[in-house]
């Protein structure tokens, strides 16, 4: 009987390793899709409703890749002088998205390339993600604590509500945007926006940790308004929380979540078929019914009842604002420094 | 010999070295928003972390936060140690695991864990209202207050452990010649016990001081956005701003700070230690 040496075992170990790793691109190529996103509850509906639902049964396995949206960010741009990327389909938020695509690191699409395009609604429509839920950050307030919907920007620094106005540490840029609207700025210099969040301090409004901090705050009436996407809203409403929100008559800062494939996606023909799934009205219906989010295509419904409770007003729609995502993605970074030194400091 | 230090040696150079080497080429180089960062070589980011009032803040308070914490945990801990240290019952082992049980709930869980604990409707909030001894609830979460408790809770087993493991090697007898002598419990403790103990003391100590120079998960989590640490603040660097080459000067100020301090503090025990 051949004895097989130490040496010659570990030899042969590592050479069927480096077979096995040699193999993986191919692998992955033929079946896998490796999803860049959110996990929670976003993640088990992406899972429930697109992966299980349509993907799996046309062949397609998918690998969800969770992590936080700049981990995510940075990969797209980083990766991108490479052959081969980790993700097949990544999912970020449209200000982080533009970044990506800004630097070249997405995949063109189209109506040739991605089953459904066409029905992306015309303000949702980019040439390199597609969107696959949207909402607005609202105005989110205590219904029986204020009695009168604060319908204008500037009731987020009304002197009543001192002490019980919340902010999201998580959505700076949205506040952000919030504060220079009411400071005579606009979204393409975020002009007064220091000012207004110094007002902020000056009211001592409470900065929040997490989206869920925000929701325990609003529970207990530590806060009792704040900006936060209306989808939230709902979510928490359903939870029992007397909740309202209110696009102002100023606007509001749109929440818009996309997908893209990245250039260098091992299997891009996946990537396609996810963007695709994404866009089946069904998934977007699920979206809608668990998360408050509404559809981003025109073939997409929702029960009316749920439309009523989630959905925006024509006139509400057009006040939505369009960011200026050149401008955010240049000075995010120092408007992460202000709204730190200002709140924080 | 040196083959029994390659393995560890190796895989703290690949690990550890490797990392942290180009951590420290990130740090040269300059933030770009497209393209998150830009090859260069200028002290830029280092100058900004060290001459920044708003960081400068971040550090003392980082400075005053494991000072605090490593003075309590040490005050905390003798009794305890001492008393694991002298013990010769058949429950010394199990009472030496007990001690180590709350490593084996990380960090994140045990913050998890205190903000149940210490928020606005939490049980302590609920006890003390349910006693009648306050009306409205306190507050204790996000203030520097729960971040030192919850600190000095997860670190107390490594300064217990460590001091109980000095203080076994001490002698009985010494303790005893002390009061054959004369010498009362509290005089035989600072003139005998106390500087016997201080390499452990000293050793637990430079311990406790570098975890909580890095704590990250409690400050984050029971000190609230508005209480700032260095560890949290090289992570929002990295992870919220982009900013790569400002995160790794932030991180290796952390270091140098840490260890300079941990040397002056050895250095200034030890020559006390020396004298006495």
């Amino acid at each position: 009987m051949t004895r097989l040496s130490r040496r010659a075992f570990l030899a042969s170990a590592t050479a069927a390793s480096a077979a096995g790793l040699l193999c993986t691109p191919a692998i992955a190529q033929s079946s896998d899709i490796v999803v860049g996103t959110w996990g929670g509850t976003f993640g088990d509906l992406l899972k429930a409703n697109v992966d299980e639902a349509i993907l799996e049964p046309a062949g397609w396995s998918i690998l969800q890749e969770v992590s936080g949206p700049v981990p995510r960010r940075t990969k797209l741009i980083t990766e991108r002088m490479q052959r081969r990327g980790s993700m097949d389909a990544a999912l970020l938020a449209d200000f982080d998205m533009h970044a990506a695509a800004k630097v070249g690191a997405l995949e063109e699409l189209g109506e040739e390339t991605v089953p459904g395009y066409g029905n992306i609604l015309p303000f949702l429509r980019k040439s390199h993600s597609v969107p696959l839920i949207y909402s607005a950050h609202a105005i989110v307030y205590r219904k029986d604590l204020i009695p009168t919907p604060p319908a204008s920007v500037a009731e987020l620094w009304n002197p009543a509500y001192k002490g019980r106005i919340g902010l999201s540490d998580f959505l700076y840029t949205s506040n952000m945007a919030y504060a220079a609207i009411a400071n005579g700025g606009t979204l393409s210099d975020f002009e007064g926006a220091e000012t207004g969040v110094q007002a902020w301090r000056e009211l001592d409004a409470k900065l929040l940790p997490s989206t869920e901090a925000v929701g325990q705050a609003l529970a207990s009436g530590d806060i009792w308004l704040t900006v936060i996407s209306a989808a939230r809203g709902y979510s928490w409403r359903k939870g029992g929380i007397d909740l309202g929100w209110v696009i102002p008559e100023e606007g509001a800062f749109p929440a818009v979540y996309e997908a893209a494939v990245p250039k260098n996606a091992r299997n891009a023909e996946g990537g396609m078929a996810y963007m695709s799934a994404l866009l089946d009205p069904a998934a977007q219906a699920a979206f809608a019914a668990k998360m408050g989010y509404l559809p981003t295509v025109s073939n997409g419904s929702i029960p009316p009842e749920l439309e009523a409770e989630i959905g925006f007003t024509e006139a509400e729609r057009n006040r939505l604002w369009q960011p200026d995502l050149d401008f955010i993605m240049e000075n995010q970074a120092a408007m992460l420094d202000a709204w730190n030194r200002i709140l924080k400091g | 010999m040196a083959k029994l230090v390659l393995p560890a040696g190796l895989l703290v150079l690949l690990l550890l070295g490797g990392p942290m080497l180009l951590m420290l080429r990130y740090s040269f180089n300059v933030f770009d928003p497209l393209f998150l960062m830009k090859q260069a070589f200028t002290f830029e980011n280092y100058a900004r972390a060290v001459a920044d009032p708003y960081y400068q803040k971040i550090l003392t308070t980082t400075i005053l936060v494991a000072l605090a914490c490593t003075a309590l945990t040490t005050l905390l801990a003798y009794g305890p140690a001492y008393w694991l240290a002298r013990m010769e019952s058949r429950w010394k082992s199990k009472l030496t695991i007990l001690t180590m049980f709350p490593l084996l709930v990380g960090g994140v869980v045990r913050s998890a864990g205190y903000l149940a604990l210490l928020s606005t409707d939490g049980l302590v909030n609920a006890a003390l209202r349910g006693a009648g001894i306050i009306a409205e609830p306190l507050q204790l979460l996000y203030t520097p207050g729960a971040v030192i408790f919850a600190t000095v809770g997860i670190v107390l087993p490594y300064m217990i452990l460590t001091l109980a493991s000095v203080i076994e090697s001490i002698p009985r007898q010494v303790e005893e010649a002390a009061a054959n002598l004369g010498a009362r419990p509290g005089r035989s403790f600072f003139r005998v016990l106390m500087p016997l103990s201080l390499p452990g003391v000293l050793a637990g100590a430079t311990l406790v001081f570098i975890l909580c120079m890095n704590a990250y998960a409690t400050p984050l989590l029971l000190g609230g956005p508005q209480f700032q640490m260095m560890a949290p603040a090289v992570y929002e660097q990295f992870a919220r701003a982009s900013n790569w080459p400002f995160g790794a000067a932030l991180a290796f100020l952390l270091l140098i700070v840490t260890v300079i301090l941990t040397s002056l503090g050895s250095s200034v025990i030890a020559r006390r230690y020396r004298a006495g």
